[in-house]
């Protein structure tokens, strides 16, 4: 699906309709970010990326593996290809990029929730190419079974057999089992059905780091 | 300014615009809590309540108080209004409500947040006569000055005139640290410039824990066999 016709694939700027241009000041910090610093793993995305970095869990598992956040709240896959093209990929070379978005993407199908995603790896790919991308699967949400979580999980097949062939990309399901026997998701893991807990972060990041650290091992010094 | 005049004060749901009904889930879910709990410290309001107990902060000082946690991300003064309209009050008797709520009320003007914000304090008193209530000021926000950090301070002031003389109702202004000599709030304090980091809820919440402790202080303690 071509950027034309798909508006999760087209790049998109986040219009200050509150009017404290809190996203464009966080796009300009993250920009200038990329050209003080040398990380090795760059964590890109929307708040599920974002509010990691607020919780011990990052200090812990990811701030050791000289790791950058340019996670924003509320962005979908648009919001998140505009970034990359705008400046937040240059002047760094990490080894690997984290990738997660696509659950603010309300109004998309999710063939075009696909189309977002691989637009914004192949510009990963364009401008890092020595890069592997991880791209994180969409986690199920709302206290009981509804539309987006199989909007979310559609994404995620698609996703995952979308980058089967390439060797730049892998796909890694962050779902630990959130969804309890009786449907319904526990507040003790998402305070507002969409959220983690800090409880809820460790244990879905213990699988992301061990697949973060064998794809730094893996990659020539 | 009458609830007629004021769109801010008037109770309004969230409406399930995304479709997973998340809003719904978590109003339900704070009734429920109000049929098993008996908090002496209730919090209400948007993500800036509903973010702190997220943190060690509230296990380390709030949870100890017997506080209940009722704050919704992107909530406006109309939301919480709504709640606390419709079951969040059933069966509870806090000592003290801290309410924290305004800075989403994104199409009011100052007046009538401040207006919304009154409609709520009020209701909070009629509701529960005997509780005494603390009413957070508005942070600022952004990264520089910009018309919604003059509008929260223009609620603020319009709060701290006005509050005071609906009864046992105070207002709490933690926000005078945020803004450097040189107009920026840090990513460190805030870190979407919106809401606070880890380190800025514990400077906050030294404040408003230290006036929770002397307000809990001042109210007479019921008798309650449990506790012998």
């Amino acid at each position: 699906m071509s950027g034309d016709s798909n508006p999760a694939a087209t790049p998109t700027p986040c219009q200050d309709t509150q009017g404290d241009g809190r996203w464009m000041s966080l796009h300009n910090r993250f920009v200038s970010d990329s050209k003080g610093k040398e990380p090795d793993v760059l964590f890109i995305g929307d708040s599920l990326i974002q509010l990691l970095h607020e919780f011990e869990v990052w200090r812990k598992l990811f701030s050791p593996l000289h790791a950058l956040n340019f996670g924003i709240g509320g962005d979908a896959t648009q919001h998140v290809l505009w970034r990359l093209i705008n400046g937040e990929l240059d002047h760094i070379s990490p080894k690997v990029v984290v990738l997660w978005v696509g659950t603010n993407n309300h109004g998309h199908t999710p063939e075009q929730i696909l189309g977002g995603i691989m637009a914004i790896v192949n510009v990963i790919h364009q401008k890092l190419p020595h890069a592997h991308t991880l791209v994180l699967g969409l986690l199920p949400r709302g206290k009981s079974p509804n539309p987006l979580r199989e909007r979310n999980t559609s994404v995620n097949a698609q996703v995952q057999a979308e980058v089967a062939s390439l060797s730049h990309v892998s796909f890694l399901d962050m779902d630990p089992g959130f969804i309890q026997s009786d449907g319904s998701i526990a507040h003790q893991d998402m305070y507002d059905y969409l959220h983690l807990t800090p409880q809820a972060y460790q244990r879905v990041c213990q699988p992301l780091h061990e697949c973060i650290k064998s794809l730094l091992d893996k990659q020539a010094p | 300014m009458s609830a007629e005049e004021n769109p801010a004060a008037e109770p309004a749901p969230v409406s399930d615009v995304q479709g997973d009904g998340r809003w719904m889930s978590q109003h339900n879910r704070f009734v429920q809590e109000c049929k098993d709990a008996e908090p002496d410290v209730l919090f209400v309001g948007d993500s800036m309540v509903q973010l702190m107990q997220q943190h060690e902060v509230w296990r380390e000082l709030f949870s100890p108080l017997h506080a209940l946690n009722f704050g919704i991300g992107g909530d406006t003064t109309c939301n919480v209004l709504w709640r606390l309209q419709n079951g969040e009050l059933e069966n509870i008797r806090p000592k003290v409500v801290v309410l924290w709520v305004g800075t989403n009320n994104h199409e009011h003007t100052a007046d009538q947040v401040a207006g919304g914000i009154l409609a709520i304090a009020q209701l909070l008193l009629s509701l529960l006569p005997k509780s005494k209530i603390i009413v957070l000021g508005l942070l600022p926000r952004g990264e520089f000055p910009n018309p919604l950090r003059e509008k929260n301070a223009s609620v603020n002031n319009l709060l701290r005139a006005s509050l005071p003389r609906l009864g046992h109702v105070q207002l709490l202004d933690v926000g005078g640290s945020f803004v450097h000599s040189d107009g920026t709030i840090s990513s460190r304090d805030m870190f979407d410039f919106l809401h606070l980091t880890a380190g800025a809820y514990r400077t906050m919440s030294m404040t408003l824990h230290e006036l929770l402790l002397q307000l809990l202080d001042e109210t007479p303690q019921e008798r309650r066999a449990s506790l012998v």
